[in-house]
């Protein structure tokens, strides 16, 4: 076998081609990223997803892929949502002390004024 | 289902109607075999949360005389009863949803996704499985991720200016005889004052190499009761870091929407109908959508 295949050929236990549209993003030495993303959305979509998008793309697109993949994994019921869930609670939290902040400055320059 | 849905904290709700998410997604929320099943699960046990299993009784199956469901449709097979999909796309406009489902993940993926979640959760799941198809679909690059990279930025800048105004509110405090308040920090060329300058670009590789799971007891409905608390930001501008660890899995009530200025208005108009039925005020309005019927 070839030394130098992809992780995700590797998984797939397949030659690894030279224009393998995998090998660019899925380097031997972290099998898992592949794991991961195979096991959500499995490797053909994966490959059309990435046939579809500009070569310059696809590497930011592997990357959202596979921390989707990975938040779906460790979540599998709110995946990506629950992160984004704790996020708008922060903002929301951060408002509400922003909001009592301006008060209790409106307020200090009250007394200043006085 | 329905009952689930009719409350105004349920958290895939929030989310939701706080998110630039596609419209029409209340038609999976909403659809006639999650009202069938509801009523069928209200008449057996005289109501509860929880959903009963789907196998042994056809509830949500194709043999129910509904035809065949949306994904069932889609695949153009036969709807089996018990078929998994059944209960959350219905034939009517499931179909149009189960198909961004299936041409991102998978049809076979999904399945065995949700064998794997318990039955009273799946709701949650498909939903949120639906809203990562549509956004992927959306945007091919960063799919939900770049909402993700919205939010985070959105929570750095509010950190900045929380910093900033507390800054204000000491030197206002302190007893100088000139108490003169700091420069304001650069402001954005349309005069919103101390609001969100330039934000830093973000990279996908900013994005933490691996996510913690959540407690398995994780239950957002109880935790969005809590109140957060919220963690030191200043040394996270850039870094999305490890987001559960950063926020706990405590969380407070989500009644009011926030959004980025992209909320859809049918979710908006449900979940103002909804509160109102609930009789707590609704939140501000964004816009004049009527008010929708609940039901199908």
């Amino acid at each position: 076998m070839n030394p130098k295949r992809c992780a995700a050929c590797k998984y797939l236990r397949r030659r690894c081609p030279k224009d393998c549209i995998f090998s660019p993003y899925f380097p031997p030495s972290d099998p898992d990223k592949f794991a991961c993303i195979h096991r959500i959305y499995g490797a053909g979509n994966v490959s059309k997803m990435l046939q579809q998008l500009p070569v310059q793309t696809r590497a930011e697109a592997v990357e959202s892929l596979s921390f989707e993949a990975k938040c779906r994994v460790d979540d599998p019921v709110y995946g990506c949502v629950g992160i984004i869930s704790l996020l708008q609670t922060q903002i929301q939290n951060t408002q509400a002390l922003l909001a009592k902040t301006q008060a209790e400055i409106a307020v200090a320059q009250n007394k200043q004024n006085q | 289902m329905m009952s689930y849905l009719r409350n105004p904290n349920s958290p895939i709700f929030s989310i939701l109607l706080s998110s630039s998410t596609t419209p029409n997604i209340k038609s999976i929320l909403f659809s006639q075999q999650n009202q069938k099943l509801v009523k069928r699960r209200d008449v057996m046990s005289g109501g509860g949360n929880t959903v009963t299993a789907m196998g042994g009784g056809g509830c949500g199956g194709g043999s129910g005389g509904g035809g065949p469901c949306g994904a069932c449709k889609f695949l153009r097979r036969k709807c089996v009863p018990g078929c998994i999909f059944a209960p959350y796309f219905d034939s009517e406009q499931g179909s149009a949803y189960f198909a961004a489902v299936h041409k991102v993940f998978g049809a076979s993926n999904v399945s065995k996704l949700l064998l794997h979640i318990p039955v009273h959760r799946r709701s949650d799941a498909v939903v949120t499985i639906c809203y990562e198809a549509q956004a992927r679909i959306r945007d091919p690059i960063y799919g939900c991720v770049a909402h993700i990279f919205a939010l985070q930025q959105q929570v750095v800048n509010l950190q900045a200016e929380v910093s900033y105004i507390q800054a204000h509110l000491a030197s206002l405090e302190l007893p100088q005889p000139q108490t003169r308040p700091p420069p304001p920090p650069p402001q954005h060329h349309q005069s919103q004052p101390l609001f969100f300058s330039t934000p830093p670009p973000l990279s996908i590789t900013d994005l933490p190499p691996s996510v913690s799971p959540l407690p398995s007891t994780y239950d957002l409905a109880s935790a969005f009761n809590q109140a957060a608390s919220p963690s030191s930001w200043a040394t996270q501008q850039r870094r999305f870091g490890d987001p559960r660890h950063q926020y706990g899995g405590s969380l407070s009530t989500s009644s009011a929407t926030v959004g980025l200025g992209g909320g859809n208005s049918d979710l908006e108009a449900l979940a103002h109908e909804l509160l109102h039925r609930q009789g707590s005020p609704p939140p501000a309005a964004t816009d004049d959508s009527p008010s929708r019927s609940m039901s199908r």
